[in-house]
């Protein structure tokens, strides 16, 4: 499995285990409808608490990023989060003011800082 | 098993001025990794050692699955019941680790021999070595496995990496969550290395001179625990009860609060401070504001307060 942590790095492991798993989907590393590693797999290959797995897999399915079936394990969702797109932008603006400071404090311009935006998204290609 | 597996009310130690555990209260629920965080000398060893029987309370009470440890056979049954591992490992030296196997598992009517063979076999360990000629490594080893083979119920592990290299650390941790996995059995362990308790429990203690700052599931600490940082000329003193410590730094100042950041931080705002940040804070984090009492801004020991709300109710 292509989970990893780094516990020094101050991140709460729950937290990192949802971003990876959300960058493995985003990028096409994790498909829709691929397994997820039970819970208590994971913990033990991780050596973590099967808690902060099952917490961290709750969040991806909240997020509709996963959904899992009742007694059948944690599965990647088909690319559509159940949220209200008013939702998605509330959670997705903190990031964008976290890139808007940056940019101003690097003293990137407008058009620089938007330019490196759509570089990232072209990377992860076409999914609209 | 449904009773609280361990329940400590007002327990204190003296060691004639000196007081190393004073006015304890901690609750842990089977099932539970707890770990019990505190710096070098903060009480951890002498509470433990007092469920085990090992020291006598000068005041309080602590039960062990219900049982009372100052009562001699209802010590013998949390000795049963109960897998110790100490810091300092008290094994006769020159008994080989199959040697003590066999001893152990004549006090020990649920022991398994099955896991004591699977154990010394992924450990690694030597088992027809010198118990006193093992590295610490080893020696550590060897008492997490005759803790584990007992069948206990509750385990109590008095800082089980420490002294270990990087490789034996993993190794023991991974041997914890498997064994917790798959026996469900309350672990009660205490370290200082917060990235470890930070992986592997689910609620946390931390001790500081022999009082508990704080108790909490690790997970509310995730959710609702925040660090705010506010900048602004002659900050309020704010006083809330969910203010767990607060520290000023020329003209910032961070504020660790227990729950409902945004509407403290609101207070901040309606009082004239700039709000910078608003962050969750790791364990890491949370324990060096709790424990270095810099600045505290409300009586007494900062975060205390914390205590009977997240826990006892």
């Amino acid at each position: 499995m292509l989970l990893h942590l780094n516990p020094s790095s101050g991140v709460p492991v729950y937290l990192q285990l949802q971003a990876q798993v959300k960058q493995a989907v985003a990028a096409g590393a994790l498909r829709t409808g691929e397994a997820l590693p039970s819970t208590r797999k994971l913990a033990a290959e991780l050596r973590i608490n099967p808690n902060t797995v099952a917490r961290a897999y709750q969040d991806l399915e909240r997020d509709g990023v996963t959904r899992s079936v009742p007694g059948g394990g944690t599965f990647v969702g088909d690319g559509l989060p159940g949220l209200l797109k008013s939702e998605k932008v509330k959670r997705l603006r903190p990031h964008a003011r976290q890139l808007a400071v940056e940019g101003r404090q690097l003293r990137l311009t407008r058009e620089e800082t938007l330019r490196l935006l759509e570089e990232e998204l072209d990377k992860l290609g076409d999914q609209a | 098993m449904s009773e609280v597996a361990i329940f400590i009310e007002g327990l204190s130690k003296s060691y004639g001025a000196h007081a190393a555990v004073s006015e304890l209260r901690l609750k842990i629920q089977p099932g539970a990794v707890y770990g019990f965080l505190g710096r070098n000398g903060a009480g951890k060893t002498t509470t433990m050692r007092m469920l085990l029987g090992l020291v006598r309370p000068t005041e309080g009470s602590a039960r062990v699955l219900g049982l009372d440890p100052t009562k001699e056979p209802e010590l013998v049954q949390i000795l049963e019941r109960v897998g110790f591992v100490p810091q300092r490992k008290q094994l006769y030296g020159w008994a080989t680790p199959a040697e003590l196997v066999r001893m152990n598992k004549a006090y020990f009517p649920r022991w398994s021999d099955g896991a004591a063979a699977e154990l010394a076999k992924r450990l690694e360990i030597p088992m027809n070595m010198a118990f006193k000629k093992l590295s610490i490594g080893n020696q550590s080893k060897v008492a997490l496995l005759l803790a584990l083979a007992q069948g206990a119920e509750v385990l109590v592990l008095d800082e089980p990496t420490a002294g270990l290299d990087p490789v034996m650390v993993d190794e023991i941790l991974r041997t914890l969550i498997e064994d917790h996995i798959s026996q469900g059995r309350t672990i009660f362990v205490s370290s200082h290395h917060l990235g470890e308790v930070e992986q592997i429990c689910d609620w946390v203690g931390i001790l500081e001179e022999g009082r508990l700052l704080l108790e909490s599931r690790l997970e509310e600490i995730r959710q609702d625990f925040r660090l705010v940082i506010a900048s602004g000329e002659s900050l309020p003193v704010a006083k809330s009860t969910d203010l767990v410590s607060a520290t000023t730094d020329g003209r910032f100042r961070r504020y660790v609060v227990a729950r409902e950041a945004e509407r403290f931080a609101a207070e901040l705002r309606g009082q004239g401070a700039t709000i910078l940040e608003i962050s969750p804070l790791g364990l890491r984090e949370l324990f060096l504001h709790l424990v270095r009492k810099e600045d505290p801004c409300t009586p007494g020991n900062a975060g205390a307060k914390a205590v009977p709300v997240s826990s006892f109710s």
